[in-house]
């Protein structure tokens, strides 16, 4: 409750703060205290302190699972301030605006992220996606951006449909609301319909195939400074709106989606790692392995045991602070391909170095937050005794994926080239470097956050 | 059949006609009417189960305000029936049978509903009159209505954003 | 039983309750209900035409027409005799159904709004629990037979005019219905009938202090430009787009545009004197009970029909004082001034009702 009512709080002060403030880093100030606020507050939440006693009619339930997922987010979203709020100031003139979409954005993710009720899913998804539209298209004289958030929209509208048709058949069905389980039984055909098209426009929010066709569009359009939010943090809360979703209304049910989204999870795995084997742009080539993390991510939707429930905490932090750290160098670079890289670590060798981090981590090896999160997913999936070929594929799959993030480390340390000069400020290095050894850390600790889900 | 019924099953089929020369119709102009007819329809289902005040919001909200900007843009560009891209067949195939499937679903969901125990309250019903919404809608649903004044806010805040001249 | 409208309704009603069975009694209703609203339409339109004529006469220090019958009075009758039998014209490339099919949706938009307004002391064909929502709502749909006229013209100068129409009409709307909010808060009701009986005893406008007139202002601004009147006629500012989205009418489907705009102009001020003025409520001050029973005595049509075309008269008035305003003008009004006050008004005039400041 207090991060959902800060951040709204935030968005407005930073709506109003662009005319009272003219200095962009007042601006830029502002929007990185107000985050730390927000963390705070969520943290002494986390630890029974409540500002805001709220009756909200059992329609919002911030237990631990919420709250510690908000934390992560908001840790990303800080992090992610500190290193690319600067580069927001290339896109347009409304500074200010950016930092208060982007708070109402995360309004929108602690609603998804502990909603209890099926009107909070979709008042939460609807917060989450109105603010990104806009965000992708912001960079008004580009005309890809302008593609990208009209396609965004459009297509983001029509799920929206999906969703609410879907909730539309639940409530017909069960005539409330609140995700308390369908308890019914024999189950009427009104919930597997209502459940399809919730879970269809729940694997359109987070990218799943066979409905990803919108991602690296919109993904390679937006500006690259908020791709980088929209491929981080969105994605996880989506997925954690999926899991609370699929674990609270349709739990009793698992039997009856489990074989589906093991198939929506392999599709996604295969067209994600495949496709970004071939691309030649290294935005684009994010965008399709957030395709691929999407798979994995998915895993614990299939699972959706003790283990899936901690893996995907692990396995958003892990993701959402290595895709930070690197599109965070990407936005220094002027050439996004390839052949950008070369001779990276001779021009920046600090740099190159917390870039191979990441990298090395989003392909899961070993001693990296990326590996132990992989882990735990594929831990989830064999717990549950079925489906072992899904485990497999995920294995397999996995490997594929070294092959285009080694790509990257290989132009940095191994080719030949003139390297692009960049201007890194010190602060921005080290933020790096702190990143990459967060990173190091949960790798070899997971336990520090799996333990806040407990105790 | 009272006049209830017949009333009930004519604005159906108006409703169900309507919606269908929504997507049939060649001109985007008449596209954009036949939709707003169908508003009309639906409202009227609404004023059947005594529920006045969805039936006036919904003329407002769509009718009166939406599709009427939707009007704006469709007249001003002049879209007409030369300037739709062809597509291919096979990608017709594909929505027909993508859209067959969603029908699929939905018919085979609805088919074995028990109806005899749903029944219309249609003179008697009490819950779309103005005063007992605003009951439940300030009561019950007072979180989620408060909630979706921030969804409104960065609707606007982008708005202003995507409209100001640079 | 004197000869009210409220007792010869009731009149024929149990009559023909007494005579026929419900539903044929109830069609025959819905017959007379039907034509008396088309034999008020065309008294409507005769007198509010000629009225303006009159109006703008007496405004310039000339007569107006006065050749046709005692003063002019049949003038209006003989024009809509030279329009009705006029030809019809439909232009080339037109698209013939929705250029046909406007003018009707125009007028029969203006009907439908009738129905929940209160001529007399409880005379009024149906009292919907929501009935001030009800008008603002129908009256709203009369921008799509607009927009349709002007675009089936196939003109640029119609389409230009009804693209201006539909934005200041949806503009403008909103500052009218927030007025029309402060009344329903401090009645509580949505109902017409609530909203004149909370006036007995005294008319807002004068009950509900500044707030209240600020409201009215708004009201009567917003209402001119929502029926396109000048200084608001850019719809069809002759000048600048030859008549507007009506440029390709002619003879009675031009008729019924033009009907149709003088009908607006009465229902928008019928609606304002409901509100603002108390409807059919007689003229009470306070303890004066001698002069309240005076008051009492003048027939309760007559005080709604003289309230409305006091306010009929004030928006002609207003035709002959202010010049046409520029299209971005316009928006601007409404947008940066009329919507932001009309807004902080309804607060105040909430924080009065809850408070019971008002009288």
């Amino acid at each position: 409750m207090n991060a959902l009512l800060l951040t709204a709080v935030f968005g407005v002060i930073m709506m109003l703060s662009s005319f009272l403030l003219t200095s962009k880093t007042a601006i830029r100030g502002l929007a990185v205290s107000g985050m730390v606020i927000v963390l705070a507050a969520n943290v002494l939440e986390m630890m029974g302190i409540v500002f805001f006693k709220i009756d909200t009619k059992d329609m919002i339930a911030f237990d631990r699972f919420s709250l510690l997922f908000n934390s992560i987010v908001f840790i990303s979203t800080l992090v992610y301030f500190l290193l690319s709020a600067r580069d927001m100031e290339k896109v347009g003139i409304n500074y200010g605006e950016y930092f208060a979409l982007i708070f109402f954005v995360l309004c929108g993710v602690t609603l998804s992220s502990s909603f209890h009720s099926l009107l909070i899913l979709f008042l939460g998804i609807e917060i989450i996606s109105i603010p990104l539209y806009i965000l992708t298209g912001s960079d008004k004289r580009n005309l890809k951006s302008n593609e990208a958030s009209l396609k965004y929209f459009l297509l983001g509208a029509f799920s929206t449909g999906l969703m609410l048709m879907g909730i539309a058949l639940i409530y017909g069905a069960t005539g409330t609301f609140s995700t308390n389980g369908i308890t019914t039984s024999p189950t009427s055909a009104l919930v597997i319909a209502g459940m399809l098209l919730l879970m269809f426009s729940m694997a359109f929010k987070v990218s799943a195939a066979p409905f990803h066709f919108w991602t690296p569009d919109v993904y390679d359009g937006a500006p690259t400074v908020f791709t980088s939010f929209m491929a981080t943090i969105v994605k996880v809360a989506a997925f954690i709106a999926f899991m609370r979703l699929f674990n609270d209304e349709f739990g009793s049910l698992q039997s009856r989606w489990q074989l589906l989204i093991a198939l929506i999870t392999a599709i996604t795995l295969f067209i994600g790692n495949i496709t970004a084997v071939f691309q030649q742009s290294v935005k684009r080539m994010l965008a399709y392995s957030s395709i691929s993390q999407a798979g994995f991510m998915m895993m614990a939707i299939f699972a959706m045991n003790a283990d899936a429930r901690e893996g995907l905490l692990l396995y958003s932090a892990a993701y959402c602070l290595a895709t930070i750290g690197i599109f965070a160098v990407l936005m220094k670079l002027k050439d996004y391909s390839f052949d950008g890289f070369n001779a990276f670590a001779k021009q920046q060798p600090l740099l190159a170095a917390t870039t191979t981090i990441f990298l090395l981590s989003l392909a899961g090896i070993p001693l990296t937050a990326g590996f132990l999160s992989k882990f735990w997913m594929i831990k989830a999936v064999a717990g549950t005794g079925k489906y072992l070929w899904l485990v497999i594929f995920a294995v397999l799959m996995a490997v594929v994926s070294v092959y285009y993030y080694f790509r990257v480390i290989q132009a940095m340390y191994f080719k030949e080239g003139d390297g692009q000069t960049i201007e890194a400020s010190l602060p921005f290095k080290w933020t790096l470097v702190l990143l990459a050894g967060i990173i190091v850390l949960l790798g070899v600790f997971p336990n520090w956050i799996i333990y806040w889900l407990y105790f | 059949m009272n006049i209830t019924q017949i009333l009930f099953w004519f604005l159906s089929a108006l409703t169900v006609f309507s919606a269908l020369m929504v997507v049939v119709s060649k001109n985007p102009v008449y596209s954009v009417l036949w939709l707003i007819f169908t508003f009309f329809c639906i409202s009227g289902h609404y004023i059947m189960l005594n529920a006045q005040f969805l039936f006036i919001v919904n003329i407002i909200v769509y009718a009166g305000a939406i599709m009427v900007l939707f009007l704006f843009v469709i007249m001003l560009m002049n879209l007409n029936q030369s300037s739709e891209p062809k597509k291919h067949r096979w990608l017709r195939m594909a929505g027909v049978v993508a859209g067959g499937c969603l029908l699929l679903v939905l018919v085979a969901a609805l088919k074995n509903i028990d109806i005899k125990k749903q029944v219309a309250e249609t003179n008697t019903g009490d819950i779309g009159l103005i005063g007992n919404l605003g009951k439940v809608l300030f009561n019950q649903y007072v979180v989620p209505f408060e909630i979706s004044s921030i969804l409104f806010l960065s609707a606007m805040v982008g708005t202003v954003v995507i409209g100001k001249k640079e | 039983m004197g000869w009210s409208l409220e007792n010869i309704s009731h009149f024929i009603d149990s009559w023909l309750y007494n005579e026929f069975d419900p539903t044929i009694a109830r069609l025959i209703e819905f017959l007379i209900i039907a034509v008396c609203v088309i034999g008020l339409f065309a008294v409507l339109g005769l007198v509010l035409i000629l009225m303006e004529r009159k109006v703008s006469a007496w405004m310039q220090v000339r007569l107006g027409p006065n050749r046709v019958g005692p003063g002019g009075m049949f003038q209006t009758v003989a024009d809509t005799l030279k329009l009705i039998v006029k030809e019809g014209m439909t232009p080339l490339n037109v698209d013939k159904f929705l250029f046909n099919l406007a003018p009707f949706i125009v007028m029969i938009v203006s009907m439908v709004v009738l129905a929940p307004l209160m001529f007399a002391k409880n005379f009024q064909i149906w009292d919907i629990n929501i009935g001030i929502l009800f008008i603002t709502a129908v009256s709203s749909v009369s921008v799509i037979g607009i927009l349709m006229a002007g675009w089936a013209s196939n003109n640029k100068y119609s389409l230009l005019g009804a693209m201006r129409s539909g934005a200041q009409i949806v503009s403008y709307e909103l500052s009218a219905g927030l007025s029309v909010l402060c009344i329903v808060v401090l009645t509580g009701s949505l109902r017409i009938s609530d909203i004149i009986n909370s006036q007995a005893n005294g008319w807002w406008l004068f009950k509900g202090h500044i707030p209240v007139i600020i409201a009215f202002v708004i009201f009567i601004i917003a209402v001119t430009a929502e029926t396109n009147r000048a200084p608001f006629d850019l719809a069809e500012a002759e000048s600048e787009l030859t008549a507007g989205f009506h440029t390709e009418y002619s003879g009675m489907k031009f008729a019924l545009f033009f009907l149709a705009e003088y009908v607006n102009v009465f229902i928008v001020c019928a609606i304002g004197a409901t509100i603002f003025l108390g409807g059919w409520m007689p003229l009470h001050i306070g303890n004066w009970n001698g002069f309240n029973h005076a008051m009492d005595y003048i027939p309760s049509f007559l005080w709604f029909f003289g309230k409305t075309f006091l306010l009929i008269f004030v928006i002609m008035w207003f035709r002959w004082t202010f010049p046409r305003l520029r299209i971005d003008q316009l928006l601007n009004l409404e947008w940066k001034y009329l919507l932001p006050i009309s807004m902080f008004n309804l607060l105040l005039v909430t924080v009065i009702a809850i408070l019971k400041w008002h009288f």
